[in-house]
């Protein structure tokens, strides 16, 4: 059991490495965007319009992304005074307590993200052209991934792993 | 009943440990499902929470801090700040203060502060003999600092969450009087305990060595040119000053002191993005808690409650301020600021605060949380850094303390302070 | 006792907020205080295109609003806000006070809207911080914000001035530092949002006249009896008259007050060469059919 699960860990590290990449160009492109928008209107004076539309829904994606692999890395911001109190067995009924509610919001962001999604469908972003669809794909993407994550988590759990939590060192995986 | 479910389901996810984001989201869900509303309106309010383009100064200046921590910035910040206070009595310690105005004024983090500033100069105060405690105590109180000066995204936070309509060009410049005056309560501190414990003071270095330190730092110290600059001459907006300090940082750490490897870019780029989007991630629920909050008319009924209890501003203003430095000492710093400022900011409008002028109470007392124990992310921080216990700093932080809190009474009672300078420069 | 929620994104006090209040006045007389109406002003909710989605979803009961967000879900509202479409703002009551406005109104009834009035939103106009704009020439090179919307982006630049999409709480700053030369607003929005402090010339091309809607949840709409139904419908005809009494108030409020900070205001000016440069945007964004007729049957109205 022990050993599916450290299987099924280092495909889910795959995929986390690829989101957190993907959430970084994010980033880089979206720095490249607004900085092209400054120099369109201040040297060219031809203000591009498609900038700002487009780096806010980049920034969606790398958010929801980058959140997402926040929950497996354990770098969520969370309230540990009463954990630092409680028995070690206490702790991690909490601990898998949280997993289900990130779990069950999760669940929510892909579902409604789904819903928001078909209706917008037909919708066009201002200046950039595209379905307003395509905002909440972010929503949806993200949620799949914090179920994955946060399963992982239970289940690594379960067998005895270790799982990061906020403030504690990285886990190291083999 | 409705906020028994929505505060009620807040705090006992908080209590068992569930990320903020998480505790706001689902309590707001189960909220919603109690009304026997659509749910889908959280979704729509996270989403939309988290696209306003003014928020995109927040993951810009993180990023621009990481690389400025990364590539050599920071520590020649430091040492120009140790030419230039390093022979008052207290001597690294004002050091140490310095250095948080100096990098306080190019970026806007008090966690960012507190581990380059500390991960420099804890080090060093340690070696010259000074106490660790006192080392770590004033690198978490003096990090505040760097929220209070431009740029500060907490403060484009607080504009957000007022609806957008108050200037950040204006929040930026109403910070600066209160943050120097911070600096100087904090600096009277660090004297006043150096010399009860007998600390030495540094050598002088003189004029030249002096100069030397400040050309090797002048780089760093073009960006506050280059943000101020370019914002005043319409080269750029305010929240666009992010996205250039970043440009600017990569430059000056690639091209002139060639500072920043692949990898190190590569570093500061992930971890941008992991501290950006668990701090956005947060706005986005807290945008769908604030809409219940609306939606349930809490800050009209506090205003009617408040008003029940004083009609009296000073009054009023003193018991924001103990609610807010209560909430702070449990809950982190952008979090409460979209939570609190949608119910606290009308009821201070009532009694004629300006809008200005609470944002600078309302981040410096959120900063004074950020330091103290249950959650204190800066105190962590320093700690961290220090490798020191948090119990055992608590102890000894207490001048550091009423420093912060007299400058946070004066910010409050004076509102010149905050607001002498924005109407000079508008 | 029924309380409906309304969202309006303006300030307590605003015409359009005062008309919405005034209306609940109305339906709770009217209803013997069986019906209230509490709004929920400078977008508590959220901005428009959220609250409209809200409004659909019967989380709130009625919903203040310009047209521009509906471009998109209802294709006919689209007409009103094409460039020079009305004359002026009588020629604007006169089209929605008639048979096209009650048409376009119960379009709504097909996304889960009832459309119940039309208020008014002013007409804009230009206004920049360089030169007084007298003829179209005079727009060349100049950067305008605009709201993020094609339209207003196609019209800047059929013009030839720099259309520059910005966030509005950046623009007052902006065009102090320079970096942008103006924007276009109404006469309340001008005064109110403090840039004729900034920006010295307004220009009165009046480009839009875009009336606004109140609409209400269907669903919230089909749990009352058809009196009550009636009743509310009465209550929001009622309130248009006062909304516009109101508004003209606050416009000339406004008006006075930035005629007294001495912002130099260009009121006569031929609009014709305006109206020209708008061929290649109405063959762009009127391409249906039913668009052009609407577009024709709006120029044929007094
Ligand atoms: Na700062
Ligand atoms: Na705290």
């Amino acid at each position: 059991m022990k050993d599916k699960i450290r299987t099924l860990s280092s495909a889910i590290r795959v995929l986390t490495t690829v989101a957190l990449w993907l959430s970084a160009t994010g980033l880089v492109l979206m720095t490249a965007f607004i900085a092209w928008q400054v120099y369109g209107r201040f040297v060219l004076n031809d203000t591009p319009t498609w900038t700002e539309t487009s780096s806010v829904l980049l920034m969606g994606w790398f958010i929801l992304l980058g959140a997402a692999v926040g929950i497996r890395e354990g770098n969520h911001l969370s309230f540990d005074v009463l954990l630092f109190v409680l028995p070690d067995r206490v702790k991690r009924v909490f601990y898998t307590v949280s997993d289900i509610v990130v779990i069950a919001f999760a669940l929510g962001m892909v579902v409604y993200g789904i819903q928001l999604a078909s209706n917008a469908w037909s919708t066009t972003i201002p200046n950039l052209g595209f379905s307003g669809g395509i905002v909440f794909l972010a929503l949806i993407c993200g949620g799949i991934l914090m179920v994955l994550f946060s399963v992982e988590r239970i289940l690594r759990r379960m067998v005895g792993l270790p799982t990061a939590r906020f403030g504690e060192d990285p886990v190291e995986e083999d | 009943m409705e906020l028994f479910v929505l505060f009620g389901t807040f705090a006992v996810l908080l209590l068992i440990g569930t990320p903020v984001a998480f505790c706001l989201g689902v309590s707001s869900f189960a909220t919603i499902a109690y009304l026997g509303l659509p749910p889908v309106v959280v979704f729509q309010r996270l989403n939309s929470g988290i696209s306003v383009f003014a928020l995109m100064a927040i993951p810009f200046f993180i990023y621009a801090g990481e690389l400025m921590v990364r590539g050599d910035i920071a520590r020649r910040l430091v040492a120009l700040a140790g030419s230039v206070v390093g022979h008052l009595r207290g001597g690294l310690g004002q050091v140490n203060i310095a250095a948080s105005v100096l990098f306080g004024g190019i970026s806007g983090s008090a966690a960012a502060d507190a581990s380059a500033i500390g991960g420099l100069m804890i080090p060093q105060m340690e070696e010259r003999g000074y106490g660790k405690d006192y080392a770590v105590n004033i690198t978490v109180v003096s990090s505040i600092i760097a929220l209070m000066l431009p740029p500060s995204h907490n403060l484009i936070i607080y504009s957000i969450s007022a609806g957008g309509k108050i200037s950040i060009a204006d929040l930026f410049t109403a910070g600066i009087l209160p943050g120097l005056i911070l600096a100087m309560s904090l600096m009277v501190a660090a004297w006043l305990v150096a010399k009860k414990r007998g600390y030495a003071t540094e050598p002088f270095p003189g004029g030249r060595a002096m100069l030397a330190l400040l050309i090797n730092a002048t780089p760093g110290l073009i960006l506050v040119a280059i943000i101020f600059g370019g914002v005043r001459s319409g080269i750029f907006t305010a929240s666009e000053s992010s996205c250039i300090a970043v440009v600017y940082a990569i430059g000056v750490t690639i091209v002139v002191y060639r500072s920043l490897s692949w990898s190190d870019f590569v570093a500061a780029t992930m971890g941008a993005v992991r501290t950006a989007s668990m701090v956005l991630l947060v706005i986005g629920s807290a945008a769908a808690f604030g809409w219940l909050l609306a939606y349930l008319r809490v800050p009209a009924t506090l205003v009617e409650m408040m008003k029940g209890v004083s009609e009296n501003p000073i009054i009023i203003l003193l018991l924001l301020n103990v609610l807010l430095l209560f909430l702070g000492t449990f809950m982190d710093m952008s979090p409460l600021i979209v939570i609190t400022t949608p119910i606290f900011l009308p009821v201070a409008m009532a009694y004629g605060v300006d809008p200005v002028h609470f944002g600078i109470i309302l981040i410096l007392n959120l900063g004074i949380g950020l330091c103290t124990p249950p959650v204190g992310a800066v105190l962590f921080v320093g700690c961290a850094v220090g490798r020191i216990g948090v119990g055992e700093v608590f102890r000894t932080i207490w001048p550091f303390y009423g420093a912060a809190v007299a400058t946070l009474m004066l910010v409050t009672y004076i509102p010149a302070l905050s607001l002498w300078l924005p109407a000079l420069f508008r | 006792e029924t309380t409906f929620r309304s969202s309006d994104t303006h300030p307590e006090g605003y015409p359009t907020v005062t008309a919405v209040e005034y209306m609940g006045e109305l339906l709770e007389e009217r209803s013997d205080g069986r019906l209230c109406i509490e709004v929920f002003h400078s977008a508590q909710l959220g901005e428009e295109k959220d609250t409209i989605e809200q409004t659909q979803l019967g989380v709130i009961d009625m919903n203040r609003v310009s047209l521009g967000p509906f471009n998109n879900i209802i294709e006919e509202t689209k007409v009103f806000s094409l460039p020079y479409i009305f004359r002026s703002t009588d020629h604007m009551h006169n089209v929605v006070d008639g048979e096209i406005g009650d048409a376009i109104l119960a379009e709504f009834e097909n996304h889960g809207l009832v459309g119940l009035a039309y208020y008014d939103g002013g007409s804009r106009s230009f206004y920049n911080s360089q030169k007084p704009i007298t003829s179209k020439d005079d727009i060349e090179g100049l950067k305008f914000r605009v709201m993020q919307s094609d339209v207003f982006v196609d019209m800047v630049d059929a013009l030839g001035g720099n259309a520059t999409p910005m966030p509005y709480g950046e623009v007052y700053s902006s065009i102090q530092t320079g970096v942008i030369d103006g924007a276009e607003n109404n006469w309340p929005s001008f005064e109110s949002s403090g840039h004729y402090e900034v920006a010295g010339y307004y220009t009165l091309d009046q480009h839009l006249i875009v009336p606004e809607v109140l609409v209400m949840s269907k669903a919230a709409y089909d749990k009352l009896s058809a009196e009550d139904q009636a009743l509310v419908r009465q209550a929001a005809k009622d309130s248009v008259p006062v909304m516009r009494e109101q508004w003209e108030a606050r416009e000339a409020a406004s008006e006075e007050k930035v005629r007294a900070a001495g912002v130099e205001i260009v009121e006569d000016i031929d609009k014709t060469p305006f109206i020209e440069a708008m061929v290649p945007v109405y063959e762009k964004h009127v391409t249906s059919e039913k668009l052009k007729s609407l577009v024709e049957q709006i120029q044929a109205v007094d």
